[in-house]
């Protein structure tokens, strides 16, 4: 161990100036570095904040090159790479020519990635995050943590959540606007489908919910929605939005009991008044949330009067029927199934076709 | 199955069809029935992506005002209430809330400083 620590300590040799033959990569000796060993590097030259980011380190199994200065730094990422942690003192001169060199091009082999900086008093570290793909991005500071909480409280796992936040903002800023416009969409169902349930939210706030669960998720999985990042993240949010509406629904039949007569006052397709309390076999209970379930039936297929496709589509989805079903129970073809699919999509959001 | 459950059942039915139907419609389909819609797609996305950005901006926020006045959180410790979301400083026990729709954070963690922390931080923008 203390050969390698040594080695990490003093560093690679130097590489001499650009001059003579270009120089051959620097061939590690076997005992210092297990090429299955993770391996971070670290560009600090406060000594202090050296010794405690490398114990972190090393206590969680990684490899550690430490470099006091933007151009060691660049020749230690070419010589090692690929690092799975890069941290970035915040003052070291011409930091964002490290970051894009360290960083950008292997982003995806990189665990975390983060500027640090200590605070005033010395008594703390402020650990800042920055977008690495952005050069002029403005510094983001998800998370201040003082030494103790630091050395204590497992850093490396703390880190890459920050990181995780990164990932997210990075992912919401790679959305196109297609898959924007789809999650809007989505959002607006399912808004639709609540009905009264929906108790004056709309779609933002829906999607807002959403997404702040799966930031929440990021530290806290029993009450925010943890994303994995090999889920797509318009589908992972699609999903969030079901499950948030679903919960709402079931807090406002839970909460809601009361309703008037007139409320549930409707009419039929002759335009006569009727009350939905019509419809429904008396001693089942609870008879005023089945009326709200109906009513909200009533609304979807009020709203394509007269689209014998639509209504005949509508119906079969109602029935738990799938597509390829629809086809044959309808006598559909794909063309017509799919217009009517449109049709329904542009009349329950209340829009001109 | 009775029927309560059913009607329940057929509406979500519906609006998951509605929803695989959306995620299924290609780039141009999805614009095109934007802009159908009298819609302006590029300001749609627009409002959709300043929804997904509030969230993140408005608990950075609280984690720079909280750092700010030498609070410390727990970040796994963060409460669903109905309304907002809560925590509490581990070190003097001073609440937190943060309605994320609204940006509105509250509580006496964002008033007062920690008693437990001596640091005092001039707040600031940046880390610069």
């Amino acid at each position: 161990m203390s050969h390698l620590l040594s080695f990490i300590q003093s560093g690679p040799p130097q590489q001499p100036p650009e001059s003579g033959p270009p120089p051959q990569p620097p061939t590690e000796p076997a005992r210092c570095i297990n090429v299955a060993q993770r391996s971070a590097l670290l560009v600090e030259n406060d000594k202090s904040l050296v010794d405690i980011l490398r114990t972190c380190l090393e206590k969680e199994g990684y490899a550690v090159r430490i470099g006091s200065n933007t151009e060691e730094a660049i020749r230690l990422y070419r010589e090692f790479t690929p690092f799975r942690v890069v941290l970035i003192d915040y003052c070291v001169p011409q930091r964002d020519g490290i970051e894009i060199d360290c960083c950008a091009p292997q982003t995806q082999a990189i665990e975390l990635a983060m500027a640090i900086r200590k605070i005033d008093r010395g008594q703390g570290i402020i650990l800042a995050a920055f977008d690495f793909q952005s050069a002029s991005e403005v510094p983001r500071r998800p998370e201040v943590m003082d030494i103790p909480t630091l050395v204590g409280c497992l850093d490396i796992p703390q880190l890459r959540r920050c990181l995780e936040k990164i990932e997210l903002l990075r992912a919401i800023r790679a959305l196109t606007r297609a898959e924007e416009l789809r999650l809007q969409e989505v959002a607006k169902f399912r808004i639709y489908g609540l009905g009264r349930a929906a108790c004056g939210r709309d779609w933002q706030d829906l999607l807002s919910e959403a997404f702040s669960r799966t930031v929440l998720g990021v530290t806290d999985t029993k009450n925010g929605r943890h994303w994995n990042k090999n889920v797509d993240l318009v589908r992972h949010l699609t999903e969030a939005m079901r499950s948030i509406a679903s919960s709402w629904k079931r807090q406002f039949v839970g909460e809601e009991n009361t309703y008037l007569i007139s409320e549930l006052q409707t009419r039929d397709a002759e335009g006569d008044d009727y009350s939905l309390f019509d419809n429904v076999a008396s001693g089942h209970i609870p008879a005023d949330q089945r009326l709200i379930e109906q009513e909200n039936e009533h609304r979807v297929f009020a709203s394509l009067r007269g689209d014998q496709d639509a209504t005949q589509v509508l119906e079969a989805w109602m029935d738990g029927f799938r597509k390829s079903e629809i086809l044959t129970k309808c006598g559909l073809d794909e063309k017509r199934y799919d217009a009517a699919v449109r049709r329904i999509r542009v009349k329950l959001l209340g829009r001109r076709s | 199955m009775g029927p309560k459950k059913k009607y329940s059942e057929r509406i979500e039915r519906v609006v998951n069809q509605l929803s695989e139907s959306v995620l299924g419609l290609s780039d141009d389909d999805i614009l095109a029935e934007v802009s159908a819609a009298g819609l302006d797609p590029e300001q749609e996305a627009k409002r959709v992506r300043n929804v997904l950005e509030k969230p993140l901006q408005t608990l950075e926020k609280v984690n720079l005002c909280l750092s700010n006045l030498g609070h410390t959180i727990n970040p796994s410790n963060w409460y669903c209430g109905p309304l907002a979301y809560y925590n509490t400083c581990l070190h003097c026990g001073l609440s937190v809330s943060v309605t994320i729709a609204t940006a509105e954070i509250r509580g006496s963690a964002v008033q007062r400083i920690c008693r437990a922390s001596d640091l005092m931080i001039r707040p600031t923008g940046t880390v610069s």
